[in-house]
């Protein structure tokens, strides 16, 4: 299992788009993608209905679960996607 | 790594070979062209009063002479453009396209160059010439060369690049020409300071050859056929020919470079007295055992064939000393000994060598297009005048060639029992080797690679069992988001399949389906060719597909269900929403509605599962399990929730025609955003299929989207 957390810097948080593409990018990936807040609430990345219901904001940080699969290699392109998208 | 670098130098040899196939037109236009406006050569032969300058004759054979030497005169963008094509892996144009830009970039950064250095005057003499009117360095053919492999290791690098999704336009093949261009601004830079060393070198490297005397020529014979069985004699004798290692001249004020330009040069030049040697001496060696020593080699095997076998061998062996004789294409033959007796082929390099060296030694001057034959003979030597090109040489030297070849060859096959066409012991085929088979011996494959191990690929395999195989395809193009298909049977085309494989709709019309992908879809395409050509391709049906892509595990489908119409307005398919993420469906299939007025309806029968804090959207969860996402405009989220007034709160259960969200319609378009409201369904690989039933004008609760499970 690894985990690493991100604070969120997109202005309008974790809304329809980036939350479709990480679905997107979870679906492709042979690892189980959790995200948590900090208030105990979580989903997995690839609901996207989920995803959305945690209300993620702009300056929240998460934290993220890659679990199964090839973790390491899953976990970089995850940190990666959100680097690049959130 | 041997196999690796022979593989790579057998790739370039080969590239050459499509420019190089236009050299005999070129050369027939050039040579027609400018024997018959030569001066000298009219008025040799009495033909003044049919051809003179302004005669009509005279200017089409004008035109001829022109338009060949334009083709010489370019050869270097050629080169660019034909190495990029046969260098480049897939998509080949694009590689040709980056070939063209990379060139004329990499001229102009140096053009610019000498301009900021003080323009011609200040370099050296002779180093600078004009390329498609930008002043540039002379860099010869050499100069296409370095951009077209420098284009193909770019595009084959390249060619596939994901790029961020807001850049992704720029992607892909997309990508090949902005970062050739990139490039090659700096190469060019630092040829300005590279090549006039360069420049030196290639200088003092032909004037050894040239002092070398015949023994270099000789030398320069001998290899130049020794490297013909491994296709690699185009890299060897191509600087010869087309740079300043063959020897660099002043021509009609002109500077020249190369053996083959300069003998050009001084064919189109109405002032030439004398062809000179120092040229030609890398090309007038093939005449004589071309056209007279390779068919007497051909007539020695017959001689030597079984009685019974030798009509058989004798068709084959006669059609290939002809092509030998008439075109200089010597390969159909040659490979026809190298492959049973290397012995005898070592014993043609050196009297192949020795024929180069006689030639210089005789003062021939004939030069040629591409190689020596009675055509290039006949125009280059023979209709040039003997006074000019001393060509008389040719058939005396050719005729003792031809009786050596006939001994040599007749005396190697009996004493040595050599096993040439007609002489295989019963049960074996006569037949001509051909490259391939001396590649199979050697274990080199055609590409000079090591056999791929095809098939790896589970997406691509995925996509074309999807579309009913590889025999139902008949067009594979793509657009920014799509994959575009013409398939010949629409009914073998499994939407189920091509959703698996990551599509996130597949759209059908006639014998068209578009695949949805998202703007990735140029690197898929890409992907899908290669597998194509993949020997895996051809065995689908056979070969169980790989279920390792999550994506692929096998939909668990619910009920299905009929969605009523969120707003009145006019329909919209997803595809024209003016967003990409609904668009590409990247979250899911659905339908939209441009709204005629400010309020959002439930549906169906649903839970409130999420309210956005800023109320453009939400999400709602039917008991049968369909996820829906309800998006009022694009990008409206920027709003923060102004214009917007939610009339339920998440937890909440709804009927089917509730009042969900108003808005202020006109505030929300005057702010500068579009009112588009996508419906989605964010689980649509639960379901067999999210399809719209309706289109155009619809009130609030009419039916719009029919999932089927």
């Amino acid at each position: 299992m690894k985990q690493f957390t991100y604070t969120i810097t997109d202005p309008v948080g974790v809304h329809a788009r980036p939350a479709g593409l990480l679905v997107k990018a979870a679906k492709g990936l042979d690892s189980t993608v959790t995200v948590s807040k900090s208030d105990g609430k979580s989903a997995a990345a690839t609901k996207l209905m989920a995803l959305m219901g945690l209300g993620i904001k702009s300056g929240e940080t998460v934290t993220i679960t890659v679990e199964g699969g090839s973790e390491d290699a899953n976990a970089a392109a995850v940190q990666q996607f959100f680097a690049e998208n959130l | 790594m041997k196999d690796k670098i022979f593989g790579v130098l057998q790739r370039v040899g080969r590239s050459f070979m499509l420019p190089i196939a236009l050299l005999p037109v070129a050369g027939l236009l050039l040579g027609i062209g400018s024997s018959f406006t030569n001066q000298t050569m009219l008025e040799t032969y009495g033909l003044t009063g049919v051809i003179y300058e302004g005669g009509i004759l005279y200017t089409v054979l004008d035109i001829m002479n022109q338009c060949g030497s334009a083709v010489f005169n370019n050869l270097a963008l050629l080169f660019a453009m034909g190495v990029a094509i046969g260098m480049a892996k897939k998509e080949k144009e694009v590689a040709a396209l980056s070939g063209a830009i990379a060139y004329l970039v990499m001229n102009t950064a140096i053009s610019a160059m000498i301009t900021a250095r003080g323009g011609v005057e200040a370099m050296a003499a002779n180093t600078t010439t004009s390329t498609l009117g930008i002043t540039t360095l002379q860099m010869g053919v050499f100069g296409g060369i370095i951009v077209g492999l420098g284009v193909a290791a770019l595009h084959n690098r390249f060619y596939k690049t994901q790029l961020p999704q807001v850049l992704s336009f720029f992607g892909g093949t997309r990508f090949v020409p902005i970062v050739c261009t990139a490039v090659f601004v700096v190469v060019g830079i630092v040829m300005f300071f590279l090549w006039p060393v360069v420049q030196m070198g290639i200088a003092a490297l032909g004037d050894l050859v040239i002092r070398s005397g015949y023994a270099g020529t000789w030398i320069y014979g001998l290899l130049e056929r020794a490297l013909i069985p491994f296709g690699l004699h185009h890299v060897f004798y191509m600087p010869f020919w087309q740079t300043a290692v063959g020897g660099t001249a002043v021509i009609d004020g002109v500077t020249v470079q190369g053996a083959q330009n300069i003998f050009f040069a001084e064919l189109a030049s109405k002032s030439t007295q004398v062809f000179s040697v120092e040229a030609t001496r890398f090309m007038a060696g093939k005449f004589p055992f071309m056209i007279f020593g390779l068919p007497g080699a051909a007539l020695a095997m017959y001689k030597t064939a079984k009685p019974e076998k030798r009509k058989v061998a004798g068709g084959l062996l006669i059609s290939a000393a002809l092509t030998a004789m008439l075109t200089g294409i010597t390969e159909p033959l040659e490979f026809t000994f190298l492959f049973v007796a290397p012995l005898m082929y070592a014993v043609h390099c050196v009297y192949a060598g020795l024929s180069y060296m006689l030639m210089h030694l005789f003062n021939v001057g004939v030069g040629m297009t591409f190689s020596g034959g009675v055509i290039d003979l006949t125009l280059f030597g023979i209709l040039q005048g003997n006074g000019k090109t001393h060509w008389i040489w040719i058939p005396i030297v050719g005729a003792v060639y031809f009786v050596v070849y006939y001994f040599t060859f007749y005396f190697m096959i009996t004493r040595m029992n050599l096993k040439t066409p007609g002489r295989e012991e019963d049960g074996e085929e006569t037949k001509l080797f051909t490259r391939s088979d001396f590649k199979a011996k050697t274990g080199v494959g055609p590409d000079g690679s090591t056999p791929a191990a095809g098939g790896s690929d589970p997406v691509s395999a995925l996509i074309l069992k999807g579309l009913g195989g590889k025999g139902n395809l008949s067009d594979v193009d793509c657009c920014a988001t799509r994959l575009r298909i013409t398939v010949l049977d629409p009914d073998k085309v499994s939407d189920t399949l091509l959703k698996q494989s990551g599509a996130s709709g597949v759209i059908h019309k006639g014998n068209g389906v578009q695949v949805v992908y998202g703007p990735q879809v140029a690197v898929i395409k890409s992907n899908l060719e290669d597998f194509m050509d993949s020997p895996a391709s051809d065995r689908l049906d056979s070969t169980a597909l790989p279920t390792a892509a999550p994506a692929a595990k096998p939909a668990q489908h619910k009920t299905g269900a009929v969605l009523a119409a969120h707003m009145d307005g006019t329909v919209i398919p997803m595809a024209e929403v003016q967003d990409d993420a609904f668009s590409a469906c990247i979250l899911g299939q659905g339908a939209a509605i441009e709204p005629a007025e400010g309020k959002l309806y439930a549906p169906a029968d649903a839970e409130v599962d999420n309210l956005f804090d800023t109320h453009h959207a939400i999400g709602l969860v039917t008991p049968g399990g369909v996820e829906i996402l309800l998006h009022i405009g694009i990008n409206t989220v920027e709003l923060g929730g102004k214009h917007f007034t939610a009339h339920v709160q998440a937890g909440q259960k709804v009927k089917q025609g509730d009042l969900l969200i108003s808005f202020d319609l006109d505030a929300i378009k005057a702010a500068g955003y579009l009112c588009t409201t996508p419906m989605i369904i964010c689980n649509t690989d639960e379901y067999q299929s999210v399809a719209p039933t309706a289109r155009g004008r619809i009130q609030a609760g009419a039916p719009l989207l029919e999932i089927k499970g």
